[in-house]
């Protein structure tokens, strides 16, 4: 059998563009508006929340054959919570810039429904080693729509990636002017949404 | 009830997991933070001063020299004393100087005001005049971010550099934000003492100057002995200073 055809594979390929986590089920677009407006910012989240999101899974598939179905969320919950303070704890202690920027986005990861919704749907029925997967698909697709986004923002807004100026100050004396309105949120809504439409059309096709 | 019985059970484990997991983390990791904590703080206090632009990054032991370098930290009390940071000086306000060539250069009082949403933490520093603001920084705040927010930008705290914090005839006078720009809403002699504010944050702002008036006033003394021209230094610290 060909790699691509194997569940493993399918089941970390498929949420980084088929079955997009912001895409298709519109989860994590408040943060994917609020940390955006740098590449830097948009990266760290992207692996925090893909941590968190490979690691619930993981522990809750574990857990999927002792835990008790009527406290199962509160349980899920214990766990993700647990996993978003320890990014947090690390963030703290090794980027602590980037971590006073992301502020208090880190720690919404515990409501961002893109982890309790891979816990629910995929982590309690399949084994650990497939929901692991799922959860770094579903993080590298989250984490990706959030690069693309503030590779944009960043660039139109600020003539900058990763804070490396990229536009030359010959462009500003000609009266080249960075495009404001991409600094604020709304700016990525419209972007997501672009997104949407050319994933839909690049999917489909 | 057995079913119950194992529930109770099974939160319990995965709560007592859990705790001990993010205990060991936190302690772990205690140092590193403590750290980031102390050189930012130390950043911002250079910031204050005009040592350090906001911009530039340094790794913590370039700050931490530079801090060394320029900056002593020590307690006054009511009537403008100065004193090393000792056991004996505890519960006086804490205060910290620039150096220059063993004078004063300016003095930097922490600022720790309510802000509309939560406490606003930051540091202002006064020139050596006791009349003319060096710097105003911001570290720790929960204002809206893009209104009250932007009083940690550059923009903002640039407002404040020559700024009075007395009046023509060298009387304290408070230094406050105005709504939006001031010299739309400020009678022209007001004007050195007032900072231009941010539109949609007034509220922020009027905190703020709230919370420097309080400020300027506790620290009176000491700015008065400036004005005379007395520049009074805490002893430098036999051993580096802990901060």
């Amino acid at each position: 059998m060909k790699l691509t055809r194997t569940k493993p594979f399918k089941t970390l390929a498929e949420p980084i563009v088929k079955n997009n986590p912001v895409f298709i089920q519109s989860l994590g677009i408040c943060s994917a508006l609020a940390v955006t407006v740098q590449l830097n910012t948009a990266i760290v989240m992207g692996l925090a929340l893909t941590f968190v999101l490979a690691f619930s899974n993981l522990s809750i598939s574990l857990l999927r054959h002792v835990l008790p179905r009527n406290i199962r969320m509160i349980v899920e919950l214990s766990v993700i919570a647990s996993l978003v303070i320890l990014a947090d704890e690390v963030l703290r202690a090794y980027f602590y810039t980037i971590s006073k920027q992301l502020s208090v986005f880190v720690g919404l990861i515990i409501t961002n429904c893109i982890v309790m919704g891979r816990a629910e749907t995929f982590a309690l029925g399949n084994p650990p080693h497939l929901a692991f997967l799922d959860g770094l698909g579903n993080g590298a697709g989250y984490g990706g729509v959030l690069v693309t986004v503030a590779f944009i923002r960043e660039l139109l807004g600020s003539g900058s990636l990763l804070g490396y100026q990229l536009v030359p100050d010959l462009f500003y004396a000609a009266g080249y002017q960075d495009m404001g309105f991409m600094l604020l949120a709304p700016s990525a809504f419209i972007i997501i949404g672009l997104l949407v439409w050319l994933q839909k059309t690049v999917v489909k096709g | 009830m057995s079913d119950n019985l194992k529930s109770i059970v099974f939160v319990l484990v995965t709560a007592l997991v859990c705790s001990l997991l993010l205990t060991g983390f936190s302690t772990g990791l205690m140092v590193p933070k403590q750290r980031n904590i102390q050189t930012d703080r130390q950043k911002n206090i250079l910031a204050a001063v005009g040592l350090l632009t906001r911009e530039q990054t340094a790794d913590w032991q370039a700050i931490e020299q530079l801090y060394a370098e320029h900056i002593r930290c020590g307690r006054v009390d009511r009537n403008g004393q100065v004193m090393p940071d000792t056991a004996a000086s505890e519960g006086l306000l804490p205060v910290c100087f620039q150096v220059r060539d063993g004078q004063v250069a300016a003095y930097i009082l922490p600022v720790e005001t309510k802000g509309l949403w939560g406490t606003i933490k930051g540091y202002l520093a006064i020139e050596n005049d006791g009349a003319t603001v060096t710097g105003f920084t911001v570290y720790s705040h929960q204002e809206t971010p893009g209104l009250g927010g932007e009083i940690e930008k550059a923009w903002f705290q640039n407002n404040f550099k020559g700024k009075r914090i007395v009046d023509p005839d060298g009387a304290p006078a408070p230094l406050s934000i105005a709504r939006g720009r001031a010299d739309k809403s400020v009678p022209p002699e007001r004007l050195p003492n007032v900072v231009d504010g941010i539109s949609g944050a007034s509220l922020t702002g009027r905190f703020l100057s709230t919370g420097f008036n309080r400020l300027l006033n506790d620290y009176d003394p000491l700015s008065r002995r400036f004005r005379r021209g007395d520049r009074p230094l805490p002893p430098k610290p036999d051993n580096p200073e802990k901060t």
